[in-house]
Formats: C-alpha cells, sequence, structure tokens
C-alpha cells in the first residue's frame, strides 16, 4: 500500500473522516493550552469530575431534543459549570475532598445514564459515553471551533493570571484582588470538556485534554512552550487514532485516547531515561 | 472552517514571549527606594478567627507601629499564620477588625512548603512578578522592572542564576529569590512566614540584613519566627501568642513576661 493510500485516501474520499479530522485539530488547540494548566496546578482528578459532570445536563438536553449537539452542549456546560461551583465548597482536607470529588463523578455518570436510558436506546447511551467522532456534523463541527477559538483567545489574554495562579496562588490574590481567575479557569476547563464530550462521549472526553499535556509535560519546558507541545501531541494523536481506527477498523475515539496515552508512555520513559543517562555522557538532562 | 483559523490564530497569540534580559551583572547594587513616607500601622481590635470549630486566634488587640520591625512567636497552632492571613485579609475575620491603611501595598510572603517548586519558571521572571502592581496582568515588565529584578537577585545572591528554572534552586536558594520578589514589590507592610525555616546559615544571614534594610526603609515588617536567640538578637519587639496576646512589646520584655 502505497504512503498516499495510508495516509491521505481515507481523508480525500471520506467527508466524515475530514470533519473528525478538523473536530479533533480544534479541540487539540484548546486542549493543549486548557491541559497543560490543568496539570500544572495539579488538577487532574478536578477534570475527571468535571468531565462526568457534563452528563446529567447533557442527559436533560438529550430529553428535551433528543441527539442536537446545540442541547447536548448547552445542557452539559449547565451541569458542568453548577458542579464545578459545588466542589468549591466542599471543605476539608486533601482526602475528604478526593472522596467528595470522587462521589460527585460516580452520582454525576449514574444519574446521565439513567436520563438517558429511561427514553433512549442502548445506541444513545453508548453514544453519550464514548461519543460519535465519526458522526460530526456542521453544527457539531462550528461549535467545537468557536468553543475552541474563545478558550484559547481567553488564555491567551489571561496568561499571565492563569499561568501565576496555577503556581502561588496565594500570591495572585495578594497582588490581584478580588479578580475571580480560578473561577474563570474552571469555566474554561468546562468549556473545553463540553467540546471534548461532542467527540469523545463522557468517559473520553478528558482524555484528549490530559494526556497530551501529561505527555507535554514530561519534557520540562517552560508554561507556553508546554501548551504548544501538548497541542501538537494532540494533532499527532488525532491524525494517528483516526487512521489506524479506519484501516483496523477500531473505534475512533478510544483509538485517538490510546494513541495520546501512547505519546505520553514514550515521553515518560524517553524523558526518564534522558535524564539517567545524562550523567554518564556528560550532557545535560 | 474561519472559526478554525481563528483558533490558529489564537494560539500564535497566546505564546508571549517572556525571556528577560540578563542583568547588570557585577555593578554591585544595594538599590534603596530610599525612605517611604506611607502609614504602615497595623492597629489590630479584637481580632478573632475561627476554623469550622476551632478557634484559631481569639480577641488580639494591639498595634504594630509603622516602620516598626515585630517578631511574633509561639507554639505550633497558636495562631501565628492565621495572624498574618488576617492581617493579609486572606481569612475571614469571626470577630473584631484590622486596620491596614496600607492593604494595598502589602506583601505576604508565606511559608515555603505552599509554593511548587517543580513549577516551569526561571529565577528572573519569579522575581520580576514582584512589580505585578507595575506591569499588571496584561503588559509586559519595562526594562527598569526588569534591572531592578536583576539588581534585588545580586543582592541576594542570586545574580548568577537568574536564567536557571527554579526547580534547581536549593530550599535556601528559592527563599532568597522569594525575597526579592519581596523587594520589588516595594511593599509598605511586609509579612514573613517563618522565613528563615530549613534555610542554610549564610542565607539567614543575608535574609536577615534585607529585614534590617526594610526597617530602615519605613516599612512595616511582622516576621513569624522559631528561634528565640535570633529574636533577641535583631526583632526589637515581639508578640508572643497561644491563641490570645500573652504579651506585646519590646522583646526582652515580653519574652521575659512568658519565661516567669
Amino acid at each position: 500500500m502505497s504512503a498516499h493510500a495510508l495516509i491521505i485516501e481515507p481523508f480525500e474520499i471520506f467527508a466524515f473522516m475530514r470533519a473528525a479530522l478538523v473536530a479533533c485539530l480544534a479541540l487539540a488547540l484548546s486542549n493543549g493550552a486548557v491541559g497543560t494548566l490543568l496539570v500544572l496546578r495539579r488538577m487532574s482528578l478536578d477534570g475527571d469530575v468535571l468531565g462526568h459532570a457534563v452528563m446529567p445536563g447533557a442527559a436533560i438536553g438529550f430529553l428535551y431534543a433528543g441527539p442536537s449537539p446545540t442541547w447536548l452542549s448547552l445542557g452539559g456546560a449547565a451541569s458542568g459549570l453548577a458542579v464545578a461551583a459545588l466542589t468549591g465548597l466542599i471543605a476539608g482536607g486533601r482526602a475528604q475532598r478526593d472522596a467528595g470529588l470522587v462521589a460527585f463523578y460516580l452520582v454525576a455518570l449514574s444519574l446521565g445514564v439513567v436520563l438517558v436510558a429511561w427514553r433512549g436506546s442502548n445506541v444513545d447511551v453508548m453514544r453519550v459515553l464514548f461519543g460519535t467522532v465519526l458522526a460530526i456534523d456542521q453544527v457539531a463541527l462550528l461549535q467545537i471551533a468557536a468553543a475552541s477559538s474563545v478558550i484559547v483567545l481567553v488564555i491567551a489574554a489571561l496568561y499571565r493570571p492563569l499561568a501565576v495562579g496555577a503556581f502561588d496562588p496565594g500570591f495572585l490574590r495578594a497582588v490581584a484582588t478580588r479578580a475571580p481567575y480560578g473561577g474563570v479557569f474552571q469555566a474554561l476547563m468546562v468549556l473545553a470538556l463540553v467540546e471534548s464530550f461532542q467527540a469523545f462521549g463522557t468517559l473520553l472526553a478528558v482524555g484528549p485534554l490530559l494526556l497530551p499535556a501529561a505527555a507535554a509535560r514530561c519534557w520540562g519546558l517552560g508554561v507556553a512552550a508546554s501548551m504548544a507541545l501538548a497541542t501538537g501531541f494532540g494533532f499527532a494523536a488525532s491524525v494517528v487514532g483516526l487512521l489506524v481506527s479506519y484501516h483496523v477498523n477500531l473505534p475512533s475515539g478510544p483509538a485517538i485516547v490510546l494513541a495520546a496515552g501512547l505519546l505520553f508512555g514514550i515521553s515518560l520513559v524517553v524523558t526518564s531515561s534522558l535524564r539517567r543517562l545524562a550523567p554518564l555522557i556528560g550532557g545535560e538532562a | 472552517m474561519h472559526a478554525l483559523f481563528l483558533a490558529t490564530a489564537g494560539l500564535v497569540v497566546q505564546i508571549p514571549s517572556e525571556d528577560l534580559p540578563l542583568g547588570i551583572e557585577g555593578k554591585s547594587v544595594v538599590r534603596s527606594l530610599g525612605r517611604i513616607e506611607a502609614d504602615g500601622r497595623v492597629r489590630l481590635r479584637d481580632v478573632t478567627v475561627r476554623y469550622a470549630r476551632r478557634v484559631a486566634l481569639e480577641g488580639v488587640s494591639g498595634e504594630f507601629g509603622s516602620g516598626s520591625l515585630t517578631a511574633v512567636v509561639g507554639a505550633n497552632g497558636a495562631g501565628k499564620t492565621t495572624l498574618l492571613a488576617a492581617i493579609a485579609g486572606a481569612v475571614p475575620l469571626a470577630g473584631g477588625a484590622v486596620d491596614c491603611a496600607a492593604r494595598e501595598r502589602l506583601a505576604y510572603l508565606p511559608q515555603l512548603a505552599a509554593i511548587d517548586r517543580e513549577y516551569p519558571l526561571t529565577v528572573s521572571e519569579l522575581i520580576t512578578l514582584g512589580g505585578w502592581q507595575e506591569f499588571g496582568a496584561f503588559r509586559s515588565p519595562r526594562a527598569a522592572m526588569r534591572e531592578r529584578a536583576a539588581a534585588a537577585a545580586e543582592t541576594v545572591g542570586l545574580a548568577r542564576r537568574l536564567r536557571q528554572s527554579i526547580c534547581e534552586l536549593s530550599v535556601g536558594e528559592l527563599q532568597r529569590a522569594l525575597f526579592a520578589r519581596v523587594m520589588l514589590q516595594d511593599a509598605t507592610v511586609i509579612l514573613l512566614d517563618e522565613p528563615f525555616a530549613a534555610v542554610d546559615a549564610p542565607t539567614i544571614s543575608i535574609l536577615l540584613d534585607q529585614v534590617t534594610r526594610w526597617q530602615q526603609e519605613g516599612r512595616t515588617v511582622i516576621a513569624v519566627l522559631h528561634d528565640l536567640d535570633l529574636v533577641r538578637a535583631r526583632f526589637p519587639s515581639t508578640l508572643v501568642l497561644a491563641r490570645r496576646c500573652i504579651a506585646w512589646g519590646n522583646t526582652e520584655a515580653a519574652l521575659s513576661a512568658v519565661a516567669a
């Protein structure tokens, strides 16, 4: 098989492959930036919880209007923001907070599945759990691209406070009194997860957000460079995942997340062995 | 598709270049901004703080004079950190009030443990953040600010480390960098929470000199400390806390009141 048949042809022939590719690339743009901040803030668990928090609202949107991307997004955003606000109220220590977050995650997921199964079919349940990256229509595509643009522009504008807040929140509170940057970041995270939900479903939505960013973080770069590398990893995982799923006939969403996971594994192994080898060859890690 | 293009354009905008010029090494500058005139008094009236049901501070009253240098001492859990947080306005008061005219010109250095040392940030970027009041969230720091950052780094002995990442610093060096950041903040009131904990002796002596310099410049400095010998040697006033105020005033008198 020629390289053309392997790489270009699937996108040439099928419109759904092109739509999926554009959606994934748009997602990768915003996910690189949001995911990097998420990893730097050590909020991976929060991201996972919010990924599922989207579910009950999306389910209500589904009950109201059927599988319409607009209503799924609106409902998902509403319940995501509500849970983000609620998690802020969990008092107590780290352990108690983790337990509280996991409780939210399980309740939200179960509630969502129950609501969708009440009126919908098994196909609908699978759709909200794992997404439909190969069935992205024009409306969903425009939504994803628009949300991605908003996220990237907001992070560009608020880059410094968002980056400093991840490092030394006490300092940010002291110098920028009463500016709710923490809330802004949570809203960005919910928006990123809602658009990711369209393509990857509630169970995998956090994958394309977190994995490329975690992979990029291994390389020890600065914040902005880490965001750029995470976006690059996101692009690569999308293209590789879609092509593998096409040629080997695998589900696309999980294939893309697996490709991102593979990049994370490679980054982890390569950077840690470089660090171990550096003293031997006299270079710097 | 044009929306996707917009997203691409946004990514290009989002990477501001943060690299700062290397400072004026070799030029020995201990830059002082001269004596400041602002009112640095901090008056506590019956300050009470509770965490859930637990009382952390109860009915603390008194005044830190403008330009005073005070050590806050007391056992673990005596409410020392809470007192600083209350002055900084970082915890809600259950009762009483803190009068601090210089709230907007206040620098608060928390315990080192509160800072993520793995974060990808250079020493120079960390110190320059002290100038936030001038450049804010959006503008980039001006050349004068970068020079002040380099000068502050020189003062605390980090002139050669400016371009390094903060994860390469030792605990003592990180504390030096954070002191340099406070220097740039040009604050009227400076709160330090255990600034010398887990810090090596040469660093302590450099940082103590800076604390003295701050006082000479007319700034109010309030520091939580454990080493009583150091308090006796370098701090004119002392506040002894055990949730309530046990003694407050001249260091020798305050500490002997506790011993008696």
